[in-house]
């Protein structure tokens, strides 16, 4: 039972963590009709940052920059191609974005090497019992400060004027742009948002038990995915339960691995893929995702 | 131009190996008698919007009868729902022995009912001769198999259907275009060939929306001209939203008036024209007569 | 008349070339066909349908790895039919369409880049099944690959074979194979685009509604082609098992997807034509780069460690070349060729012309 309840408390941290950067796939799909298959190499760029800077400037001032960079890389994206290839359909703009991931992945897996670049960060390997459940404090942080910035962009999502604009332009993006919506200012925004969410999302992918940054962590990033997709691409709330259901999934499917052997090793990485198919195959729309409406 | 039963293809449509799309499932289209569209007390909703509320009228075979109301009244939605891309949330719309209500948009097309597009939905990149060509798709049997291997009886047929393609773009004017791709073509062009892509279908029934929208003077008389042609060649019934208010009351047998999803007036057009109701509606609207 | 002058070149240059390259070129060669013939079912998928697909990559293993197992004698832990080697490869290619089935009921329903996301699940549940089921796999270590014996012709490199004082082994010999492999693939998919299947898949492609309405059952479309694409993608697979000798499971991950999509968008979108250049490109790139790299700047010998080496060069250039062609060149190398070919008229390059090269443009 407390293998059950801490393997739970890690699924949801981690969880939390999905839903970070599915909520920024999300966002881009919402504001910009983008699937966005760069959106691991975002991440694996604001990891790298940190992980590269912690040393020299300290953690914190090393968070920022690597928060910075992914979300000025986002924005290049958008403004250097997404936004360049305006004649394309979304299904060559998702194959675009395909084309930058094939390049960041590339040139940032080779600096990182064979090398498992530590996060510098302030937690540690510590642990702390909730009753009689142990549980990394990484994995409080990152429950917490997941929860804090859903949070704080639902909040701004529904409330600020960025909002407002950005579910116009969701809806409807022709009438958004006659109403006095900056189409451009909101899909830059919108990447500029993913990229720093997926930054933070890097951090608690890659600090412990995780040994580090290494080139594997887009692969991690990958079941972000399933996350956005099993909940619904269109749907915020989507993006929060899908993370979790895959973060839950994960945990356990890992964590129960042992009695689970006829289904192979390693199944905890493939469960969540397996997890979002047979939702698929229930509602292809996804849990929460508005079915679309033709308009003809 | 005369009803082609004969361009049907004659290839018996032999059962197919491999990852053949087709099957016999559908319901086919039986040439010959041409049957009302009994539209009944068809009701839809999205997301607590009611874009139609309980609508009935017929389509007498035969005829022409125009759909009309200020915009928003529920017209797409309504054709939406006759072709199959919609489902109604009430109601029923029989055409002969046929529910199409229950049915899928090619199960639809299966039945002999075809539609055009207010917004152009051709491909761009094809000839207007594929792009006519995926109208005989309904008439026509080649399955990944037959056409891959280009077995004798797919080029048979390729060639029968590409004959009657030429007569109907030479019905419909299009005949030197054929092999142009279709994004090439001026907007009214492309109109016609819309038109022509529906006629390629073989319909019983024909739906057009806002077949002249659009369109400069001279190309609405062309468009008139070609609709009424096509009633009386082809004896089709047709089934006509527009807002050129001048095109229906020349074209129209009878004309039903929709506003805000609601059926206000049914009858032949002279009638229509004068009931206060739709003066109403329209004015009410700022809609241009 | 020309035409049919330049059909003669060609295949008198194909026929000609195991008879001077090298074995390096010669496998290079024989990678560009295997990843040809994959290409082209993708953009049946991908370009003529609009159908995104990351899971390529699983329908080579199924066709790789099932080649092997319907081929090999049972050995120790390995299991196998033992079953004449080409039955073995048409059964490879059946079963992989077999598996595209398995999955058409999210291939039906889902369509363009959702799709895409749904199919990521087919590359992690590939490379779980490839190291789990060792008796079928071989696990982390892979198998090796029967050679094909073709009405008691080996194609392998015994027993040995000279053919005009040059010595045909396995290569020499897959490259005529491979050739035939890839010009029926070639040709079926040219059928499909030009017939009545290809019209239909466009159609949905540019507008699913009007697809439907015209009479296409759109979800068993997208589910056929799938399977058709998951065919291609099977054959493709024997023919790199053939040439490479051995199945490894790390080979069919991921990246193999991402480049084949690399080389549908760079070849052109929507024609065999595109996806067969695109292939050669993406797939020399490398070797090319392997063997010439000494001579650039910025490549590093491969192995050394530092700096970018011939592989990693070749994904950021390609990667780059996905982006570019989406920007300046929608068509891609495909429709370059086209454009430079009408304003040359003089030069007339063998190359199918395809009457829908690409989606780019909607109107």
């Amino acid at each position: 039972m407390i293998t059950f309840l801490e393997l739970l408390v890690n699924g949801i941290s981690i969880g939390a963590v999905y839903a970070l950067i599915a909520l920024g796939f999300v966002v881009i799909f919402k504001a910009t009709d983008v699937v966005n298959f760069a959106h691991a190499s975002l991440l694996l760029a604001g990891g790298y940052v940190v992980a590269r800077l912690h040393a020299a400037i300290g953690f914190w001032p090393a968070l920022l920059a690597g928060i910075a960079v992914a979300a000025v890389l986002g924005a290049l994206v958008e403004f250097l191609v997404i936004r360049r290839s305006k004649a394309a359909t979304h299904g060559v703009l998702a194959i675009v974005t395909i084309g930058v991931d094939i390049v960041l992945t590339t040139e940032l897996t080779r600096r990182i090497g064979a090398e498992v670049l530590a996060m510098g960060d302030p937690w540690g390997s510590r642990v702390v019992h909730l009753g009689p459940v142990p549980v990394a404090e990484t994995r409080l942080v990152a429950l917490v400060t997941a929860a804090l910035l859903i949070a704080v962009f639902l909040l701004a999502f529904k409330f600020t004027g960025w909002g407002v604009a950005m579910r116009a332009t969701a809806e409807d993006p022709e009438t958004a742009a006659l109403m006095g919506v900056r189409l451009g200012r909101v899909s830059l925004s919108a990447w500029a948002v993913a990229g720093a969410l997926a930054a933070v999302a890097a951090l608690f992918l890659c600090v412990f038990p995780t040994p580090g940054l290494d080139r594997g962590a887009s692969f991690a990033a990958l079941k972000a995915f399933p996350a956005a997709i099993l909940g619904g691409l269109d749907s915020t709330t989507g993006a929060l339960v899908g993370g979790l259901v895959v973060g839950v999934t994960e945990a356990l499917m890992t964590g129960y691995q042992n009695d689970l052997t006829f289904l192979g090793r390693g199944i905890g990485d493939v469960a969540p893929f397996l997890v979002m198919i047979a939702i698929l195959l229930l509602r292809p729309a996804g849990l929460f995702g508005t079915k679309e409406l033709a308009r003809v | 131009m005369t009803r082609a039963s004969g361009a049907t293809p004659e290839s018996g449509a032999a059962p197919e190996s491999g990852a053949t799309p087709e099957s016999g499932a559908t319901p086919t289209y039986q040439p010959g008698g041409m049957p009302p569209l009994e539209v009944r007390d068809v009701t839809v909703r999205f997301a607590g919007l009611t874009a139609l509320d309980g609508v009935s009228f017929t389509v007498e075979p035969g005829t022409v009868h125009a759909l009309i109301g200020p915009n928003g009244a529920g017209k797409s939605t309504c054709f939406n729902v006759l072709s199959g891309v919609y489902r109604a949330t009430s109601g029923s719309v029989r055409l002969g022995g046929a529910e199409l209500t229950a049915l899928r948009p090619h199960e639809v097309a299966a039945l002999g009912v075809a539609r055009t597009f207010q917004n152009i939905a051709l491909s761009p990149r094809l000839p207007v001769r594929d792009n006519l060509l995926l109208g005989r798709h309904r008439l026509t049997r080649a399955g990944f198999v037959a056409a891959g291997l280009r077995l004798p009886r797919a080029r048979r047929e390729e060639r029968a259907h590409e004959a009657r393609i030429a007569e109907i773009a030479a019905f419909v004017g299009l005949g030197d275009l054929l092999g142009t791709p279709v994004g090439l073509l001026p907007y009214g062009v492309r109109k016609r060939v819309e038109l022509a892509r529906a006629l390629a279908m073989e319909p019983r029934l024909l739906l057009l929306d806002e077949p002249v929208a659009g369109m400069n003077s001279g190309e609405r008389v062309e468009m008139a001209e070609l609709i009424v042609s096509v009633r009386e060649s082809l004896g089709i019934s047709i089934l006509l939203v527009e807002h050129d208010m001048g095109m229906v009351m020349r074209l129209a047998d009878r004309v039903t008036v929709l506003d805000f999803g609601r059926r206000i007036a049914d009858g032949p057009p002279a009638e229509v024209q004068n009931d206060p109701k739709v003066v109403g509606a329209y004015l009410g609207t700022e809609e241009g007569l | 008349m020309s035409r049919h002058l330049i059909r003669a070149g060609v295949l008198a240059a194909f026929v000609v070339v195991p008879f001077y390259l090298e074995g390096f070129w010669l496998q290079a060669g024989l990678f560009a066909m295997s990843a040809a013939v994959g290409a082209i079912g993708l953009n049946l998928l991908t370009g003529a349908t609009g159908q995104l697909s990351m899971g390529h990559a699983f329908f080579l293993a199924v066709g790789a790895y099932a080649y092997v197992y319907f081929a090999a004698e049972p050995t120790g832990s390995l299991g196998g039919l033992g079953l004449p080697t080409p039955l073995a490869a048409v059964l490879a290619v059946v079963l992989s369409g077999a598996a595209g089935g398995l999955f058409s009921p999210i291939a039906g329903r889902l369509k363009g880049a959702y799709l895409g996301i749904a199919t990521l699940a087919l590359i992690f549940l590939g490379q779980h099944l490839l190291f789990n089921a060792g008796p079928v796999t071989g696990g982390f270590n892979g198998r090796a690959v029967p050679p094909l014996e073709l009405f008691g012709f080996v194609f392998s490199d015994a027993p040995e074979l000279v053919v005009m004082d040059v010595p045909f082994g396995a290569l020499e010999r897959l490259w005529f194979l491979g050739g035939a492999v890839l010009l029926a693939a070639a040709l079926f998919a040219r059928g499909v685009l030009r017939g009545r299947p290809g019209r239909a898949m466009n159609t949905i492609r540019d507008h699913e509604i009007a697809a439907g309405v015209m009479g296409v059952p759109v979800a068993r479309y997208r589910a056929g082609v799938f399977v058709l694409s998951s065919m291609y993608g099977g054959l493709a697979g024997v023919l790199l098992a053939l040439v490479f000798q051995r199945t490894v499971p790390d080979y069919f991950g991921m990246l193999l997807s991402l480049d084949y999509l690399a080389m549908i968008v760079i070849g052109g979108l929507g024609s065999v034509g595109g996806a067969v250049i695109g292939a050669v490109f993406v797939s020399l790139l490398p070797q090319l780069l392997t063997r010439y790299g000494d001579a650039l700047p910025l490549v590093a010998a491969p192995g050394s460690g530092d700096g970018v080496s011939p592989a990693e060069a070749a994904r950021l250039l390609y990667g780059a070349a996905v982006v570019a062609v989406v920007l300046f060149l929608p068509g891609g190398l495909l429709g370059l060729l086209h454009s430079l070919r009408r304003r040359l008229p003089g030069l007339r390059l063998p190359l199918s012309a395809n009457p829908t090269p690409s989606p780019e443009t909607r109107s």
